[in-house]
């Protein structure tokens, strides 16, 4: 997460000192560029120039400054990294149609039969989703089960060894040494590498479900790293779990799958290429992502659910019931491939990734007087769910802004894998409680230590063990086999041990550590309770307790609301609890949004994406359109020079994607009237391919361009320095018409920030124009300018842009 | 309440069939609590007395469905279950039922297995029909399930042949070397416990090891599983001879060692690591409103 941007250094120590007394400046006022009140003021003054527009770059307002003004900015050019900025490389996708004539020509074209083999076509994708990421998640299940078997057996072979003879810090360093290890290649991996692969991932395909294009995020070297670096990161024994990495590894798959070809193979299957553009293959991803949920916590409906919840934008029943089916699809394969390596072929009744066990009708059972306490549990969880954000966040900005460079951030990961194998065992070492072995605790690898024959070390259980296998025990295991002094120092130990490892360069989730953590002290409050009480059958079942826990932790990190509470179910398979966990889930919410966000929204902000939530922030229906797009705008001429084109492109100040086509004007500072709305990608096609009216006029058997062209450059298009273009043709001109979008939608000056707000979040859109009453381009409204605004402690407050 | 409410749904009825009427009244009725029903309804209950109680025993033999072929086979049953429970209680702790009892199990499921089967006796008749299913008790069956989920659930077959006659060969070797452990357990009992734990650590190694061998081959029953259960017992609590905790310094060594190393990877990262900055973009803005300072002068 903290390591995306980690490719660049920027300062050196020389000006540190000129930094650092800008940074008070930077983070005292959360205003955009506090220093800069003089020059406003001084326009302000100056009634005339209100409006600057036409083809005024940010260059040409600079060479106006004045030279003091100039050391004013110098000085907080540079700040240091924190939640209050936007950064610069994130680009918002296309979801709104383009409909230029090329487009209505090949709608023309196409016969009725051709949109229902379409239509048949996205049933086949989201089939082939299903099952690609139900094999995925099998892979790693059995990946990491016989790895972590591995490991268990011979560490548990090494300490019987040396309990007996002496030297058992021989086994510590051993366990120690074999998790780093371990965790090493996975961290290398993603450090190197695919720095977008750390983390769970979840943040990442929030945000391209948000409509925000995350660079390499839905990649096949992505897919790779993360499923081999979750893989290491669970058998070197991190706090973490292998759930949340599989959303992110189905929504690859969909955006690989649905594309028909691979750009990083170099394979082009010639299918689903008219899925080739941000509208479709958004659609598949969020089943993408339903897919890789379900087969997680064999959950199809938490599945769908999550995706709706917390990423697409835009649902039809066609599409949600095609995810369902993705959805579906990928349990059933999950589940087939399991049944298979588990020799019961064709038993379609195994869960997911994550077993949660079925849960006896006995132990079902609560009555009405639970409720308050579930209640009250769900307040707890949120409590620690809150101060887990908090000491998250703060470890967060840290890393980034200290533990950036790969070699860095790799050994961090080692460290604390060594250092969780080393509290773990110093835990078992100490720990007095011993149970008897029972055949209905089946644990696998049960460490004897120094207690007696025929008993197991209870603390052993939950961290010898990978963390599902603990959280399973902690559900299921009988009343009595857990001590409260175990459980309650197993849940401080894992919550500090989790809370440190979220966040590192491995490729890990942060649902089944959560989980853990809940499902301990739940199950502590159970045992509590049936201390206290003198009936103590009333509350004989811990491990009802400890679900409840569990829930009410994990909605408390993640404040995930509707689709955690069906994922609860479904994983546990029991409608029964329904009630409970919701309950527990909306108190944890509440609880813990008076303190701190959600971990996952936490990390999208100290990602700096430009993320738009449901609702414009409250309070902000005085501003309108005038004062929240940027301005002035680079347009084009519908008939266009292509010297111009290729300057303006090739402008590093201005990385804008889309620009406004306007009729001809004659005067610089006469904004013109808009025509239509042309984006980079299309101009370095028709660069590319050098669609010039003269050579259109010279030769006759020029191949008109068509759709396909355009499809066959996405997503990847060439940057503009890769484009050649020769002084002779610099001079001739290039006909926008066909191509550009000629019904962009526009807003009026006086539009409020919420209607333009729910334009943008309901449409999907990427650039809005503002035009003045004359159809003339005033301003462009991106993704970023609306983002900038979010509500702070202090009311209203702005984000500043910056390069990351 | 629910009178009332009966009465209501009864007047409701009447305007629509009579039939629906009278079968809603008589559900109704006969859902009602017993306490409700007795006053107004009284049961019939004939009054018994001892006489004729006799009567109807005497009756029954007269005119018994059992045949003289069955009867005998009911008590060879009978016998043998007393004799098996017989066994089986002083069996029962320490646990010895499948050593001691085995051959009363034996014989009375082959009892058992002729009831039950379906060959035709010397008089033509079956009596599994007349003394398995004749009624709804089914006592014979409910008393042999019992003592079969007994079998069962002592996993018994895993000791014995499988035709039933002898113990096998592994727990008869198990037992001893049991009995060698617990031999080697009384000679070095009265003095240093210390000296026993060293004496007879082998054979208790030994014993160890052909447990866990049969716990894998699943060729256990319930008395081995005890009688090692109650050596482990001793061995580990009342000799206690389980591995003593005494490196307890090297291990919060090297533990500490570990956790040091995290805070000198923060600290010196943190002093010679060059703090990461961001580049602040000015964005474009239409000149007039760009900052929010300006928005809140419009505000106030």
């Amino acid at each position: 997460m903290a390591n995306i941007t980690k490719k660049v250094s920027w300062s050196s120590r020389a000006d540190e000192s000129a930094s650092s007394a800008s940074t008070g400046v930077g983070e005292g006022t959360p205003l955009l560029n506090g220093s800069e009140g003089p020059r406003f003021s001084r326009q302000h003054a100056g009634e005339g120039s209100v409006f600057q527009i036409g083809r005024l770059t940010t260059v040409e307002l600079e060479e106006k400054m004045t030279a003091d003004e100039d050391l004013i900015r110098a000085q907080t050019r540079e700040i240091p990294h924190n939640e209050k900025l936007l950064s610069l490389k994130y680009e918002g996708l296309d979801y709104d149609n383009i409909e230029n004539q090329l487009f209505l020509e090949e709608e023309r074209r196409m016969s009725h039969m051709g949109f229902q083999c379409l239509e048949i076509s996205r049933w086949v994708v989201c089939g082939l989703i299903g099952f690609l990421t139900g094999l995925i998640a099998c892979f790693i299940d059995i990946a990491v089960e016989n790895l972590a078997g591995l490991k268990y057996e011979v560490i548990k072979r090494n300490i019987e060894n040396f309990t007996e003879t002496g030297g058992l810090s021989i086994s510590l360093i051993l366990w120690g040494g074999f998790n780093a290890a371990v965790v090493m290649m996975g961290s290398i991996l993603v450090a190197f590498f695919e720095p977008i692969a750390g983390g769970s991932g979840i943040p990442q395909i929030k945000c391209y479900l948000n409509g925000v294009k995350i660079p390499r995020v839905v990649r096949l070297k992505t897919l790779i790293v993360k499923v081999v670096g979750v893989i290491c990161s669970v058998v070197g024994g991190l706090a973490v779990g292998k759930e949340g990495p599989m959303i992110h590894s189905g929504a690859v798959v969909a955006a690989g799958v649905s594309q028909g070809r691979s750009t990083s193979l170099k394979k082009d299957f010639k299918m689903f290429e008219y899925f080739r553009r941000d509208t479709e293959k958004r659609d598949f991803v969020s089943a993408g992502a339903a897919a890789g949920v379900s087969a997680a916590f064999g959950a199809p409906v938490g599945g769908v659910l999550f995706s709706l919840e917390e990423g697409a934008s835009f649902w039809n029943q066609m599409l949600t019931w095609r995810i369902f089916f993705a959805s579906m699809v990928s349990t059933f394969t999950l589940n087939f491939f399991l049944s298979v390596y588990n020799k019961k072929t064709g038993d379609l009744s195994n869960p997911g990734l994550i077993n949660f066990g079925r849960f006896e009708s006995e132990s079902v059972e609560y009555y009405f007087y639970e409720i308050p306490l579930f209640i009250a549990m769900g307040a707890l969880g949120g409590l620690l769910g809150a101060l887990f954000n908090v000491l998250n966040y703060w470890l967060t900005i840290f890393r980034i802004r200290y533990v950036h460079r790969p070699c860095l951030q790799v050994m961090e990961a080692m460290l604390v894998a060594a250092v969780t194998a080393t509290v773990s065992f110093t835990m078992i070492y100490f720990s007095n409680d011993c149970q008897p072995l029972a055949p209905e605790n089946n644990e696998e690898y049960p460490l004897q230590l120094f207690c007696s024959d025929g008993e197991y070390n209870a603390m052993a259980t939950a961290f010898f063990n990978t963390p599902e296998r603990s959280v399973r025990s902690l559900f299921h295991n009988q009343p009595g086999s857990y001590n409260p002094l175990t459980l309650g120092l197993f849940t401080l130990t894992y919550f500090f041990l989790a809370c440190w490892t979220y966040g590192l360069a491995v490729s890990a989730g942060v649902f089944i550590p959560s989980l853990l953590i809940g499902a301990a002290w739940g199950r502590l409050c159970g045992i509590l309770l049936a201390s206290f009480s003198s009936n103590s059958s009333l509350w004989a079942d811990p491990g009802k307790y400890a679900l409840i826990g569990a829930a009410a932790q994990l909605g408390g990190i993640v404040r995930m609301t509707l689709s955690l509470t069906v994922i609860m179910v479904e994983a546990t398979g029991n409608v029964t609890y329904g009630l409970p966990i919701m309950l527990v889930l909306m108190t944890a919410k509440i609880v813990g949004d008076y303190f701190i966000e959600g971990l996952y929204d936490i990390h999208i902000k100290l990602q700096s994406v430009p993320f738009l939530h449901w609702e414009a922030p409250a309070t902000s229906h005085w501003l309108t359109a005038r004062e929240v797009m940027s301005s002035p705008v680079t347009c084009l001429n519908r008939i266009e020079n292509v010297g111009t084109i290729v300057d303006t492109l090739s402008n590093t100040s201005t990385n804008h994607n889309g620009f406004p086509v306007v009729a001809h004007t004659l005067g610089n500072d006469e904004p013109g009237k808009l025509c239509g709305l042309i984006l980079r990608s299309q101009l370095i096609v028709l660069l590319k391919h050098k669609v010039f009216v003269e050579l259109a006029r010279s030769r006759l058997t020029h191949r008109k361009l068509q759709l396909k062209d355009f499809r066959d450059a996405y997503p990847r298009f060439p940057p503009i320095q890769s484009i050649h273009v020769s002084q002779d043709e610099r001079e001739c001109m290039m006909d926008l018409t066909e191509f550009m979008n000629p019904t962009p939608y526009t807003v009026p000056q006086d539009t409020s920030l919420p209607r333009v707000f729910k334009l943008f979040r309901a449409l999907g859109l990427r650039h809005l124009v503002v035009v003045d009453n004359e159809n003339r381009v005033v301003g462009l409204v991106t993704r970023k300018d609306l983002a900038r605004y979010h509500m702070g402690k202090h009311g209203l407050e702005e984000l500043q842009l910056a390069q990351t | 309440m629910t009178f009332n409410h009966n009465m209501l749904r009864i007047f409701f009825f009447c305007a629509c069939t009579h039939v629906v009427v009278f079968g809603d009244v008589v559900s109704d009725l006969l859902d009602k609590p017993d306490s409700l029903r007795s006053p107004s309804f009284p049961v019939f209950k004939p009054n018994v007395d001892a006489l004729s109680r006799v009567d109807l025993l005497t009756t029954l033999t007269e005119f018994s469905d059992v045949s003289q072929y069955c009867k005998e086979l009911l008590d060879l049953f009978g016998n043998q279950y007393v004799a098996y429970v017989n066994c089986l209680v002083p069996a029962a702790r320490p646990v010895k039922v499948c050593q001691n009892c085995f051959a009363s199990f034996v014989n009375l499921n082959i009892t058992y297995t002729n009831i039950s089967s379906d060959e035709k006796g010397p008089g033509g008749e079956v009596c599994r029909d007349t003394l398995l299913r004749s009624d709804r008790l089914m006592l014979v069956f409910l008393l042999f399930s019992n003592l079969g989920g007994i079998w069962d659930k002592s996993h018994c077959k895993n000791c014995i042949l499988s035709d039933g006659s002898s113990l096998t060969n592994d727990t008869l070797y198990f037992l001893a070397i049991f009995n060698q452990t617990y031999n080697c357990f009384d000679q070095y009992q009265q003095g240093n416990h210390s000296e026993l734990c060293k004496n007879c650590k082998s054979t208790y190694r030994d014993l160890s090891n052909l447990y866990s061998d049969m716990e894998k081959n699943d060729t256990m029953c319930i008395d081995i599983e005890d009688a090692m259960n109650a050596t482990r017992r001793h061995w580990s609590k009342t000799f206690n001879c389980s591995f003593p905790r005494e490196e307890n310094v090297p291990i919060v060594a090297v533990s500490s060692f570990m956790l040091f190393l995290p805070i000198i990877f923060y600290l010196s990262s943190f002093l010679h690591s060059e703090q990461k900055k961001r580049k602040l973009i000015q964005p474009k803005r239409a000149p007039q409103y760009t900052s929010l300072m300006n928005i809140q002068d419009k505000l106030s």
